[in-house]
């Protein structure tokens, strides 16, 4: 059993990890690189120490440090977060062999989930449904690749197999365009993971994206928390997730069917923790394994809305060798959540990332809101790290009530110093296509643009008129009277004064 | 002091009476203008109906984002848009385009040589920022020249990596 927790991690992860540590009453220990002495999990943490410099490589991927910064301060365990090092099973087993707990899955769950060619085999012969594809075949050359590539047929997808976040990956439409798209994938594989390997995978059109949260604990007990949709996304990084999924809706027979599939795919890998298994489902309401996750999920906060389960406060008591304090008859949807992802990103150029100083910030609060934020007015977005600086999560009765309650808590909302991807969130919410639950893994890049989304909206041009010429006249003003205020900016009197002592 | 403000190609005459009052294409309002605790965020009173709203400058005007719409907006007064209209249009077309780092970042790799031509929309180079690769295309066709990076480079927000002629 262990009372101090070590989070390698930073950012909103870290403090919502943090903040299930304090509940459980666990002391907490940060860790952070030169760029993030300023960040909320330091401030936060009854611990912390530096890394090294900014860049990820040199700070939060030293997993050797971190276990090192553990073993020194008599942390116990490391919760990994997301991204960095938490897919990663030489660092988990690192962990384990300097004797601290890693709150995650079995190294070897790790491996075999995190190759995602292998992983795919592996649930395949456990009798889940897979995407047609390379899987099972291992690491393979260019020229295999394109050979194999006609019988699976195209359009197709290339897929870094240690990838994750749609990085590494590539559509293909023809034979012609694959080899530059090949390399080009695997230069971002090798970039982002290390590991410059990627596999083929039939694309699926149309496809939602569905995936169930597991949690699973040492005493054989694997459940499922239901479905969350998280169709809604651009380059492959989602941008919106809900729970329940209105494809899924109310079909509780397709909920209860997939739900198993997923906890027999975890079972194939003697799971362990919390993870993830991602289905795509087509339009005849096919599913497909897709790929697992093993690790605590970016958008899990909506399925804590609609069971009431603290997924994280759960992680912590399964690596702690407890049960699960729920069975799988415990686990009821409630209601409606819809999780927006908050990038600094410019949506009206092109989303580009966007850096800066937050010199303000306002967050929406009231009834059924939740945000997880890493960021308060001061602190810098630096290049270093992903876009995302906070999670803005609803809940409703219904998911109607959840969309408004979303529009209401998205204007509320007020970041200054970056750009950020509110406003797209904004459209997003008046968009019918959204409101009616009909959409696809390729709704936002191929039908949703953000001057089409503000043709039929109500607008206030006219209002946009008035403010923009108030700070124009103000500036206009100001400047005027900074010229006619001459040399001297003080009175008289003080300037005499000023010029008396000079002389002496 | 009378303005003329347009927001795509439609033109609002809008006089600034005093802090109070504005006339907006004839018609008096009762203005509160004021600006959220020294902030780009501005809260407006226009006869009772509150509005807020972020108000960027930008290269051309000002951008004004109000209930998650974004309005470029381009304010000038009467002796201004006399001189534009004498000046002509502008020539966006013309001369040296200078390809800037939009965000700070590495340079991964730069795909076109000195001296290369290029067509719009050719990727010139490969800027990774934020975790993201982002390929930095070509406007219009041309040919590159006073190339000032290479692969493995860190550059600076707006700094200048290559030029099209």
């Amino acid at each position: 059993m262990f009372n101090k927790v070590l989070i390698a991690n930073r950012g909103e992860i870290a403090v919502r990890i943090l903040r299930a540590c304090r509940e459980l009453g666990i002391q907490t220990v940060a860790v952070f690189s030169e760029a993030d002495r300023q960040a909320l999990h330091v401030r936060y943490a009854d611990e912390a120490y530096l890394l090294g410099p900014a860049p990820s490589r040199e700070s939060y991927l030293r997993g050797d440090k971190i276990i090192e910064i553990a073993r020194k301060c008599g942390a116990k365990a490391i919760h990994p977060g997301y991204g960095f090092l938490a897919e990663r099973a030489d660092f988990a087993q690192a962990c384990l062999d300097a004797g601290l707990a890693f709150i995650g899955p079995k190294p070897s769950s790790i491996a075999a989930m995190g190759d995602k060619a292998v992983a795919r085999s592996t649930v395949a012969k456990a009798g889940v449904a897979v995407v047609p594809g390379t899987e099972g075949e291992g690491s393979l050359r260019d020229e295999e690749l394109l050979t194999m590539a006609p019988k699976i047929g195209f359009p197709l997808l290339v897929k870094a197999t240690a990838g994750g976040g749609g990085k590494g990956m590539r559509e293909v439409r023809n034979l012609e365009e694959m080899p530059a798209l090949l390399h080009s994938a695997r230069r971002e594989a090798e970039a982002s993971f290390g590991d410059g390997n990627v596999y083929l995978e039939k694309l699926v059109e149309g496809a939602r994206h569905i995936e169930f949260q597991i949690l699973a604990d040492t005493h054989g007990n694997v459940i499922h928390l239901g479905e969350r949709e998280c169709s809604l996304q651009r380059r492959h990084q989602k941008l919106l997730e809900e729970s329940p999924s209105p494809f899924i809706s109310d079909d509780e027979d397709m909920r209860q069917r997939m739900g198993n599939v997923a906890v027999r795919s975890a079972q194939a890998v003697g799971y362990v923790n919390a993870g993830t298994i991602e289905f795509l489902v087509d339009k005849d309401r096919n599913f497909y394994f897709l790929e697992m996750n093993t690790r605590l999920q970016v958008e899990h906060p909506v399925t804590e809305m609609v069971t009431g389960v603290d997924i994280v406060k759960e992680q912590i008591r399964i690596a702690r060798g407890r049960q699960m304090r729920y069975t799988q008859e415990n686990i009821h949807l409630n209601g409606w959540a819809i999780d927006c992802r908050i990038n600094a990103e410019d949506p009206y150029n092109n989303f580009i990332p966007s850096t800066g100083r937050i010199t303000h910030s306002l967050l929406p609060t009231g009834p059924g809101v939740r945000v997880d934020t890493g960021v308060y007015p001061g602190f810098e977005i630096s290049p270093y790290y992903d876009s995302l600086i906070s999670k803005l999560i609803v809940w409703g009765e219904t998911r109607a009530e959840a969309i408004l309650r979303m529009r209401r808590a998205l204007e509320e909302y007020k970041i200054v110093g970056v750009r950020t991807n509110i406003p797209f969130h904004q459209n997003l919410m008046d968009s019918h296509r959204f409101m009616g639950g009909q959409f696809d893994t390729r709704f936002v890049e191929e039908r949703f643009s953000m001057e089409a989304a503000e043709e039929g909206k109500s607008t206030h041009p006219e209002i946009a008129a008035i403010i923009a010429t108030l700070v124009a006249h103000e500036q206009t003003q100001r400047a005027a009277h900074i010229i006619q205020r001459g040399e001297r900016d003080t009175s008289n009197w003080k300037w005499m004064s000023r010029w008396e002592r000079m002389q002496r | 002091m009378k303005y003329v403000t347009s927001i795509h190609e439609r033109e609002y005459i809008i006089e600034i009476v005093d802090e109070r009052h504005i006339i907006l294409d004839g018609t008096p309002y009762d203005v509160d203008f004021d600006s959220v605790s020294g902030q780009p965020v501005y809260s407006l009173l226009l006869d009772g109906q509150s509005y807020e709203s972020y108000v960027y400058p930008s290269d051309e005007g000002w951008q004004v984002l109000l209930h998650g719409t974004l309005y470029p907006t381009l304010v000038e007064d009467e002796r201004e848009k006399r001189l534009r209209a004498a000046a002509g249009g502008n020539i966006a077309e013309q001369g040296e385009f200078r390809l800037r780092a939009p965000m700070p970042g590495l340079i991964v790799a730069v795909l076109v040589n000195e001296d290369q031509p290029v067509e719009k929309g050719d990727v010139l180079v490969i800027l990774e920022s934020m975790k993201m690769q982002n390929e930095l295309k070509a406007p219009r066709a041309g040919m590159v020249t006073r190339m000032r990076v290479k692969g493995g480079d860190s550059v600076e927000q707006k700094q200048t990596l290559l030029s099209v002629v």
